[in-house]
């Protein structure tokens, strides 16, 4: 078999390679067709209708008291996003998911990684019990999680209120203020163990020498955990920070459940109840016209949000 | 698209029917006795199939829907039904219903609750059934044979009621000296006494606010009337005032429990005997029993609602559902003749927990409720409930009313609303889901 | 040809190899690091606080998961209602009131989780790895446009479009089959994000160079060596898919309505979002024999995870 060198190969005419660029090009597009197709029908399609669907209202034909038997779609313009962007529950809504991803989502990342960096931080060996006793949350459905707490709230029952009480307290985790962070508790509690299981992983990726090197420049553990290790996991945190707000923006299983206890959490407690809700028809019969202008504006608060996010990541790395 | 697999089975039905010589459309209506319908459909050798979504309990212990519908199926050879359980709530169910529809897709009967079946009509999911329906009038109790219909066209038949009665613990209250309230100052008076004693003869339920609460407050006269084809709106009835000042005046002084229906809060307070009377559906009975456990057995007692509210001694329901003919049932007249039977397997029902609508008064009530409930006979006590029901009829969005409802009556549990706000927020929401809708409001 | 899988097993030889020295170093720490008690002491104390916050409530579940309705609002939170010799009856109990409600069909669901979750998870990742390989290694036309897209629709809430999916395999006569629950679930695009990040990081162009110099072709690279190299990437990549496709009820209960086809999480979503249904001690128990496979799958799969996480993250 002859083995051109690289060289050779850059030796070769304009044409030659237009050929290699074309080659190229349908190999890629090979490899992008399997997820292409699928990403059409499940995301592409769904999109576009949820889009057009936005510009609509479900109307029942014919009027009078009960209608004539049918619903029509009945365009509507803008009246749905000026629905949504004049909703007070919209906005109370995406205000709650904003205090949410200002505090709940930096305490978690930072919890996940003070334990990361406990447990790489050789002064306790076996660690992996640890690790998956952690992690274990993580496997349990966001419904039944949210149920659990319910009951790990609930004023009667729970064992947590008896533990506070031998000490003359009284807590009570669905007052009105505290309800947001009881709800903020459960995500913590799901979601920390995986990003925890994330940061360990990056920090035991970290070559040892760095630390021998470190250690011989007469740097304590603290310095080290500080000054490398610290730095080394950034990109992972970017990483979970960006895929928590995401989550978040998204947040709907612990408030929907946790409504059972305390009906005061409104079907528009957050903007992806509200959509859901709405959706229903539990909060308006619009139809899904309303829902899917909800979705959109989220989406692009959303991406506005992680686009600031990252520009200013960035700004702060320059610097 | 219309579902395909239908379609196939379809055709491959019709050649089947095809090789017996016998060419027969589904429901080829031209014989004009109703008795013999069952005969009429064996004559045709076709064999119909029909599918039919419910959310019954189908707990431990009682005779399940499919064990009900294999019985049928076993006498009825040439009327096969399907049944499947939804397992989601009731607006899961319609959400997951109208897609179905829209597709074409959707089971030939389906369970719908009475606050639902103007919606669901409205929304273009019924099968007019008006035709059959006739027929089977004299098996059910009149008021709710007449909710499965909407602007005087029927849609499928009545399953099971839900009024309101009054759930006490005899025992505590005897040890408080008191009886079951029979007026309005009776019961303010009882409520406060016992709250002077740490316990509460009255619950203020926040989460059920959009369905306890308007049975109660519309028992008097009805919120929603159609006048001349478009809907006179009114919430704040006599019913509804007292409503709110009663349950207002037990708020302000602390006489009533204010643990939402559906926390376990709810089932400690009855199990360590803080909350030993509350309003409630007859439904409530099996679940109240499962609720507070085998220490209250034998104390509890059922008695009907007191004249607490100006309703002229009626009492208001408080959910119930029929079962209704789905758009796109091709064998209106055998999913009706199913439907006939199934909701009258009085027993059957019973055990899921249910009042059922059936003209037959003569229901036993089940041991074990018997042996909880102190030796009474409460399935009679709800019969007694039923027939003193006030009719209500429901608009069409109904839930989103309900949703309103339960956020103003959150506020007032808490002490940041008033009991007079929730129905301030039911006309607002009534008048706006209306007219989202597009229908007509009288001015 | 030969040459490059040769390379390869003696690559992979080499990684283990000096995976397992890193092991060791990290067990043997040289005095200077080791720290001294108070350290250590405050160490542990905080490891084990965080242990009891996420490990409580998962004993309160499993001792509530024996108790009755009463009993469950009634008794103490953190042991058994009953005697231990009672127990086995509690236990058998909820598990009958469980089959009861799942109409006998709760393993029969937990298989078809099974089957949803793995295949799902198993065509995503390929799909994913592939279309993220493609993207790293690859030039061609629309490429920052595709990325732009998929990573864009990491936005979209994607509970909402569950709707417009089931209109559209509605459409093409899928709905109420395994596949209306699979295809979507196949979706990832983190999933094709981190496949992307990882090929980037991990597959050296030099590798994929060297293979083309020795003729093979490009389907041939992937298969057996770029996957080889992403193997542990994968299995991330997987066990999340696996995760998200197990705790996802709204997509089957759209999609299906025939009671053999359906999760168990749709199962238990009915026992959470029906008020009536007030046997929170079957739910428990339904939840933990429902969450055991994926507990399973987890301690099989977590060496593998954790050099795939690594992976990522250094990149990240």
């Amino acid at each position: 078999m002859t083995t051109p060198t690289r060289a050779a190969m850059k030796g070769r005419g304009v044409a030659k390679r237009s050929e290699a660029v074309k080659r190229e090009e349908r190999t890629g597009w090979t490899f992008m067709v399997p997820f292409c197709l699928l990403f059409l029908i499940v995301f592409v399609v769904p999109i576009i209708w949820a889009i057009y669907q936005s510009f609509f209202q479900q109307v029942a034909t014919g009027g009078g008291a009960y209608g004539g038997g049918t619903l029509e779609n009945k365009f509507v313009g803008l009246a749905n996003f000026q629905y949504v962007i004049t909703s007070k529950a919209f906005w109370s809504g995406i205000g709650r998911v904003f205090i949410y991803t200002v505090i709940q989502v930096p305490l978690m990342i930072i919890l996940a990684l003070a334990l990361a960096m406990l447990m790489d931080s050789f002064i306790v060996k076996h660690v992996s019990g640890f690790r998956l006793l952690y992690f274990l949350p993580y496997a349990i459905p966001g419904v039944v999680a949210s149920i659990i707490w319910v009951f790990l709230y609930n004023q009667q029952i729970s064992p947590i209120v008896k533990f506070c009480e031998l000490f003359g307290l009284h807590p009570d985790f669905f007052a009105n203020n505290v309800v947001i962070g009881s709800m903020a508790n459960i995500t913590t509690w799901t979601f920390t163990g995986y990003n925890m299981l994330i940061f360990l992983a990056a920090l035991q990726a970290i070559p040892h020498d760095l630390y021998e090197a470190a250690r011989i420049d007469g740097a304590n553990g603290w310095q080290i955990a500080m000054k490398i290790k610290l730095p080394n996991v950034r990109g992972a945190a970017l990483l979970a920070m960006l895929l928590s707000i995401v989550g978040t923006i998204q947040l709907f299983n612990e408030p929907q459940v946790m409504q059972t206890a305390d009906p005061g959490i409104s079907d528009s407690f957050t903007p992806m109840m509200m959509a859901l809700n709405t959706s229903r028809g539990s909060l308006t019969p619009k139809g899904d016209g309303p829902a899917s202008a909800i979705a959109i504006v989220m989406a692009l608060i959303a991406g506005v949000l992680a686009a600031t996010y990252a520009l200013v990541e960035r700004k702060v790395n320059e610097s | 698209m219309v579902s395909y697999t239908k379609r196939l089975f379809a055709g491959v039905a019709a050649i089947a029917a095809l090789g017996m010589g016998l060419v027969g459309c589904g429901s080829s209506s031209g014989d004009s006795s109703a008795s013999s319908n069952a005969d009429a459909s064996k004559d045709s050798g076709e064999v119909v199939k029909i599918t039919y979504m419910h959310r019954l309990p189908d707990n431990e212990g009682m005779t399940t829907v499919d064990s009900i519908v294999d019985q049928w199926n076993k006498d009825h050879p040439n009327i096969q039904v399907t049944a499947t359980k939804f397992n989601g709530n009731a607006s899961d169910m319609i959400k997951k219903l109208e897609t179905d529809v829209k597709s074409g897709n959707a089971p030939d009967l389906a369970q719908v609750g009475y606050a639902e079946l103007p919606e669901v009509y409205t929304k273009g999911m019924l099968e007019d059934v008006t035709q059959y329906a006739e027929q089977y009038k004299d098996h059910f109790a009149e008021g709710p044979y007449n909710l499965m219909q909407v602007g005087g066209k029927y849609y499928g038949l009545p399953q099971d009621t839900g009024p309101l009665v009054y759930f006490y613990n005899k025992k505590a209250f005897d040890e408080l000296g008191l009886a079951v309230p029979g007026t309005q100052e009776e019961l303010i008076a009882a409520a406060k006494k016992a709250a002077a004693a740490g316990k509460y003869i009255m619950s203020f339920q926040a989460d059920e606010a959009g369905n306890m609460l308007t049975g109660l407050a519309g028992a008097s006269s009805n919120w929603y009337t159609v006048k001349d084809d478009a809907w006179v709106v009114d919430t704040d009835t006599d019913g509804s005032k007292a409503v709110a000042k009663v349950y207002q005046e037990l708020l302000d002084s602390k006489a009533v429990a204010t643990n939402p229906r559906w926390d376990p809060s709810f089932d400690a307070s009855l199990q360590k005997e803080e909350l030993v009377g509350t309003i409630g559906a007859a439904w409530e009975a099996p679940l109240l029993m499962q609720s507070i456990g085998d220490s209250g057995k034998g104390n509890w007692a059922v008695a009907q609602v007191g004249d607490w509210f100006d309703n002229d001694g009626k009492t208001g329901p408080d959910g119930g559902s029929g079962v209704a003919v789905l758009k796109g049932c091709e064998h209106g007249k055998e999913a009706m003749e199913f439907l006939d039977w199934f909701n009258t397997q009085t027993d059957a029902l019973i055990s899921q927990g249910l009042v059922v609508a059936t003209s037959d008064t003569d229901v036993k009530t089940p041991d074990s409720w018997k042996e909880y409930y102190g030796g009474q006979d409460i399935m009679a006590e709800f019969v007694k409930a039923n027939d003193n029901m006030g009719d209500f009829t429901y608009i069409p969005g109904f839930s989103a009313v309900a949703t309103a409802m339960t956020e103003a009556a959150s506020k007032a549990a808490s002490g940041k609303g008033t009991v007079a706000d929730i129905f301030a927020a039911a006309q607002t929401t009534s008048i706006d889901t209306l007219k989202d809708y597009g229908l007509s409001i009288a001015q | 040809m030969s040459q490059a899988n040769t390379m390869s097993r003696q690559d992979r030889r080499a990684l283990r190899k000096a995976e397992k020295l890193r092991d060791k170093a990290a067990n043997e720490l040289p005095p200077s690091l080791r720290p001294n008690k108070f350290v250590k002491a405050l160490t542990i104390l905080v490891l084990v606080i965080a242990l009891i916050y996420f490990t409580f409530p998962i004993y309160w579940a499993i001792i509530a998961s024996t108790k009755s309705p009463s009993q469950l609002t009634n008794s103490n939170g953190i042991w058994f209602a009953v005697g231990l010799d009672e127990l086995p009856d509690a236990i058998a109990k909820n598990y009958a009131g469980l089959l009861g409600w799942t109409k006998g069909k709760f393993w029969r669901w937990v298989l078809n989780s099974l089957i949803y979750s793995g295949v799902s998870a198993v065509i995503g990742t390929v799909v994913a790895v592939m279309a993220g390989y493609a993207t790293a290694k690859f030039r061609f036309r629309g490429k920052g446009v595709i990325i732009g897209v998929i990573m864009a629709s990491m936005l979209m809430p994607a509970a909402l479009l569950t709707i417009p999916q089931y209109s559209i395999f509605n459409a093409i006569g899928l709905d109420n089959t395994m596949l209306s629950v699979i295809i979507p679930c196949c979706v990832s695009p983190f999933g094709f994000f981190l496949g992307r990040v990882y090929a980037q990081s991990s597959v050296p162009d030099e590798l994929l160079e060297a293979a083309r110099i020795d003729g093979a072709g490009e389907a041939r690279i992937f298969f057996t060596i770029v996957l080889r190299i992403l193997a542990p990437a994968m299995v991330t990549i997987f066990l999340f898919m696996f995760v998200a496709t197990w705790n996802n009820f709204l997509l089957p209960l759209m999609m299906l309505s025939s009671t053999d086809l359906q999760p168990v999480t749709l199962g238990l979503y009915g026992m959470v979002s029906l008020a009536t249904f007030t046997d929170r001690g079957a739910l428990m128990m339904g939840a933990l024999l429902g969450v055991l496979p994926v507990i399973i799958l987890f301690l099989f799969l977590q060496r593998y995870w954790k050099a795939g996480l690594a992976a990522g993250a250094v990149k990240g």
